[in-house]
């Protein structure tokens, strides 16, 4: 998909073809070194917390997604300040993750999730967006979780 | 049984096909001109056959035929017949199937339409277009067999996708992307049949498929506009564009195509840029079909990713057998394609819309670069990366701005050269229009460049546009005498294919002003709250009423009612809902959205408390989205305006 | 047709090629797990679904880690809530047989999910040849770093996780990776 120049500029001037080669060089070069940059500054890493905690200083406060699961016992919710906390954990390492929002209904513990955000120097990870991981293709599992179940008194009320 | 069948119609098609293809350089190699009708009939013959399949497919989805592999992974006897003929195309296996299908048909009918025309262009276009069925026709016989045979026939299925059953969006999106998809091998297999027949130096190939191109572009940009809006009414975040892979793959070709529809314009009129607009033509093919590859072999990660299996290889394969041939036949021909005219001055249309060109290519590298930057970081560097939006707009709003003023620029300019004056005369008083809109941005409060910048050079090219019809009613009313009716009627219909262009570009500056004021002004708050409680954002007051819960037949749903307050008064409701499906670990959420001329109320239910007594609501105001759908209804109508056969015999030659 | 500049036209999107032949080789989901090559960590689970002779194991029976040093371990984690865990089910069930008598051991592990749902799901696929064990709490799961089901862990004889793969596993897969790690342990 490259330009001819020989579309753009008249077939009988031959002389001119240098100068149109250099100029599509160049639009191709800057606009290149623009993409490169624009992607050198723009691009999150994917980690888990052990990768995380492994880069030290270089790790704080650069857009991250951190992979792992939900720790159990660590969710913590406040409906009225809509803070969430939790820690991440890939079986070696834990990073707490502070999150505003409510969490997604079927937010638990042992989900796989991945946060998008920042590491702070006060070792907290400052999520912007929380993405649990799952396949639409899953069941929910236990018995006791089916939604039905779970927002029982909810259905009953509406005498549905 | 119905399985059967259709996996013989495939095996036979097969055949069929092979035959049509083989046919082809042997009648015209070997002067065998009588062959010809009988590649056409294979052509006829595969649209059969496949339909039959299709249809089969339909049926065993309908009557549940659990022993069918496809029906036993989308089907279940809860989900509501609508959604099941749906699900034909709702994963994997029924998309390919029905991929294949509208192939089938749109080869069936550009072969019948084309069938008496003189010389090897349309025999070698058949051929092509018979190559890509027989790709297709591999798929459904290998990796992506929708007629697979179930050992342990079960009751019952998951049923379809939780996310595609839960909007009829989708039942509108899928099917245009893959006609918009499809269209475009109609004009590639043109451009290669002219290439294969020789015939490359008369532009035949590209009036033949100007319409098939059209309308591709048309469904493809409907597409577009379906996706965000399903993902606006349905995901629940509010937004409608993410640049998530899946996405960009519907976007890339859509900007090759728009590159194309005008720089046809310049080969027709000028006989220039006959070369680039081959590459054109092969790229948007090959970019749908990348964009298939990426989405459907799971090499991207994505949010709308189908499950993976081997087809990934098989596509690999196609895309690296019709990227080189087609390159190479471009490079080999690139000789023959050498321009008639030249550029006379660079105020022209022809420059604006080489400049288009660039801009509409330059955007495609940037999307496609961000796209498959991850796939590169990994391969070389080894590490885990995703390119977030910033990158995609930092890039982007750039290009987009400038492609808005070119907007303006192009319909202003004559052909060939245009003098001083009349460079004054045309370029100036759109600048009112900026001016407009430019104070109105800044009233309104953006203070972005960008945004400024969006809503500046939208208001000059709606300026002028909206002159350019101006300009011709003007014309007819004070020559003819006609009404101002009458005059924009007649003045369209005897240049259906240039206003319809300008139409489109105003259903362009309506879904950019949406874009642009949606991404500028948006609000948003959340709070959780009792009933009886209210939340209120931008003047927009929400009184939660109760919260509800309800069984369906196919589904479970949680919602919360919200009252619209009006002072004291009570101004309708709105009933974000959540909904469980059994087969999904996760709700999917149906927010509610109230739309008004300049912006919705956009309510989404996060999350609540089992018992009712309270729920976490997070309302959004968004401005000027509704602009976007309609904007995307503007851009089809123009494009149908420019579609429709104009009185067969007039003014077919002289359009812009 | 220009031969020459044909060739190099085509030749520019070898390198496009090889990119994606190498994205396919890769799983964009797969989370970076910092587990391959490390010890797996130990279990010691209870068997609810015995499986078929020869590989059974009676119900009740524990299977620790530390009884199958030496020999290759493949960790099957998987639910009956799980639908990609039907496409696997028969090909890892087959190919547990046609290791029988080789240092192979099979173990499923039923993830999030009540025995009784397993038991009755193991039956309507149809049964299945290797013993799956119940991991209360999901704790194996979470030692291993479990993202979602199935998964399953190649553990090597030494005790070490070889290979994690995510999603449903193939037949090539398995012998590929079963056969090199036993050509290892031969040696």
């Amino acid at each position: 998909m490259n330009i001819d120049e020989s579309a753009v500029t008249p077939a009988k001037a031959t002389k001119r073809r240098p100068i149109a080669i250099a100029a599509v060089v160049v639009v191709v070069g800057v606009f290149g070194w623009l993409l490169y940059g624009g992607l050198d500054k723009n691009v999150v890493f994917f980690l888990t917390p052990q990768e995380l905690l492994a880069k030290g200083t270089s790790g704080y406060d650069v857009p991250v997604r951190l992979g792992g699961q939900v720790k159990p016992g660590t969710v913590k919710w406040d409906d009225k300040t809509l803070r969430l906390t939790f820690d991440v954990t890939d079986g070696q390492s834990d990073i707490a993750v502070q999150s505003s929002g409510a969490p997604p209904q079927m937010f638990r513990d042992g989900q796989g999730v991945v946060v998008e955000g920042r590491f702070g120097r006060d070792h907290v990870f400052n999520s912007t967006g929380l993405m649990i991981k799952h396949s639409n293709e899953y069941r929910p599992p236990k018995a006791g979780e089916k939604p039905q179940e779970m927002y029982k008194t909810l259905i009953k009320g509406s005498g549905a | 049984m119905t399985g059967l069948l259709a996996h013989d119609s495939i095996l036979v098609s097969m055949a069929v096909v092979l035959f049509g293809m083989i046919a082809v350089p042997v009648a015209v190699r070997r002067g065998r001109r009588d062959l010809i009708p009988y590649a056409f009939a294979a052509v006829y013959t595969n649209f059969l056959l496949i339909t039959v399949a299709a249809l089969s497919m339909v049926y065993a989805l309908v009557t549940h035929d659990f022993s069918v592999s496809y029906v036993a992974q989308v089907g279940s006897r809860e989900t509501p017949l609508f959604y099941t003929v749906i699900s034909l195309w709702g994963a994997l296996e029924g998309s390919i199937l029905f991929w294949a299908w509208v192939l089938s048909m749109y080869a069936a009918v550009v072969v019948w339409v084309n069938s008496r025309r003189p010389g090897n262009l349309v025999p070698y276009a058949a051929a092509t277009l018979l190559f890509v069925s027989f790709f297709f026709a591999i798929l459904l016989i290998g990796p992506a067999d929708p007629f697979g045979v179930v050992k342990n026939v079960q009751p019952d299925g998951p049923g379809p996708n939780p996310l595609l059953q839960n909007h009829i969006l989708m039942a509108i999106h899928p099917p245009l992307l893959y006609l918009g998809y499809v269209g475009m091998s109609v004009p590639f297999s043109f451009a290669v049949g002219a290439m294969l027949s020789g015939e490359v130096e008369n532009d035949d190939w590209m009036r033949i498929t100007r319409r098939w191109t059209l309308s591709a572009w048309a469904l493809l940009s409907a597409a577009i506009i379906a996706g965000m809006w399903w993902s606006y009414e349905v995901l629940g975040w509010g937004g409608y564009w993410a640049w998530d892979p899946v996405e960009n793959a519907s976007f890339i070709p859509w900007l090759t195509a728009t590159a194309f529809l005008h720089s046809a314009m310049v080969q027709e009129r000028r006989g220039m840029l006959r070369l680039w607009n081959l590459n054109l033509v092969v790229g948007t093919f090959l970019l749908t079909i990348l964009g298939t590859f990426l989405t459907r072999s799971g090499i991207v990660s994505s949010v709308h990713a189908f499950t993976t299996g081997t087809i990934g290889y098989y596509f690999l394969a196609f895309i690296a057998v019709v990227m080189l041939a087609s390159l190479a036949l471009v490079a080999g021909n690139s000789e023959r394609l050498r321009s008639v005219g030249r550029f006379d001055s660079p105020m022209s249309r022809e420059t604006v819309f080489l400049l288009n060109n660039l801009f509409l290519t330059a955007f495609m590298f940037t999307v496609l670069t961000g796209t498959l930057f991850p796939l590169a970081a990994e391969a070389i560097k080894g590490v885990k990366v995703s390119v977030g939006e910033p990158f995609f707009n930092r890039m982007s709003l750039p290009i987009i701005v400038t492609l808005l003023f070119l907007m303006g620029v192009g319909p202003a300019l004559p052909w060939k050269a245009a003098s001083k004056e009349e460079v004054k005369a045309k370029l100036l008083p759109p600048g009112i229009g900026a001016s407009l809109f430019l104070v109105g941005g800044l009233l309104a409060g953006a203070r972005n460049v960008y945004a400024l910048l969006a809503f500046t050079f939208a208001g000059y090219a709606a300026f002028a546009n909206l002159r350019e019809y101006w300009i011709g009613m003007r014309a007819r009313h004070t020559a003819h005498g006609e009404g101002w009716g009458t005059a924009l009627f007649r003045l369209i219909g005897g240049n259906r294919h240039r206003y319809g262009g300008y139409t489109a570009h105003l259903g362009i500056i309506l879904v950019a002003l949406g874009i642009a004021a949606s991404s500028t002004f948006r609000t948003e708050h959340e709070a959780t709250i009792k009933p009886g409680e209210t939340i209120s954002l931008a003047g927009h007051t929400l009184r939660l009423k109760s919260m509800w819960g309800r069984e369906e037949p196919q589904r479970s749903v949680v919602g919360a009612t919200l009252e619209v307050m009006n002072g004291a008064a009570v101004n309708g409701t709105m009933e974000p809902r959540m909904n469980f499906y059994p087969m999904s670990q996760s709700p999917v959420p149906t927010p509610a959205v109230r739309s008004g001329f300049l912006g919705d109320l956009y309510v989404n239910l996060q999350a609540f408390r089992p018992d009712g007594s309270n729920a976490t609501i997070r309302i959004i105001y968004e401005p000027l989205v509704p602009w976007i759908w309609f904007g995307g209804g503007v851009v089809v109508f123009g494009a149908l305006i420019a579609i429709f056969p104009a009185g067969v015999l007039t003014g077919r030659r002289s359009e812009a | 047709m220009n031969w020459k500049r044909a060739g190099i036209a085509a030749l520019c999107v070898v390198p496009l090629i090889i990119l994606f032949g190498y994205g396919l080789t890769r799983d964009p989901k797969e989370i970076p797990s910092p587990l391959p090559g490390h010890d797996a960590s130990p279990f010691a689970l209870t068997v609810f679904a015995p499986g078929q002779a020869p590989l059974a194991r009676a119900p009740g029976d524990t299977v620790k880690l530390a009884d199958l040093k030496g020999q290759v371990v493949v960790l099957n984690f998987w639910a009956s809530w799980c639908l990609s865990c039907r496409d696997e089910h028969q090909i890892l069930s087959q190919t547990a047989l046609d290791y029988v008598g080789k240092p192979v051991h099979f173990v499923g592990v039923l993830y999030n999910d009540e025995p009784a749902n397993g038991t009755k799901w193991i039956e309507q696929m149809g049964g299945q040849s290797y013993p799956s064990v119940t991991d209360p709490g999901a704790r194996t799961a979470i030692d291993y770093g479990l993202y979602g089901v199935p998964e399953t862990y190649f553990l090597d004889a030494n005790g070490r996780i070889a290979y994690k793969a995510t999603g449903p596993v193939n037949e090539r897969i398995i012998r590929y990776l079963v056969d090199s790690l036993m050509a290892v342990a031969a040696k």
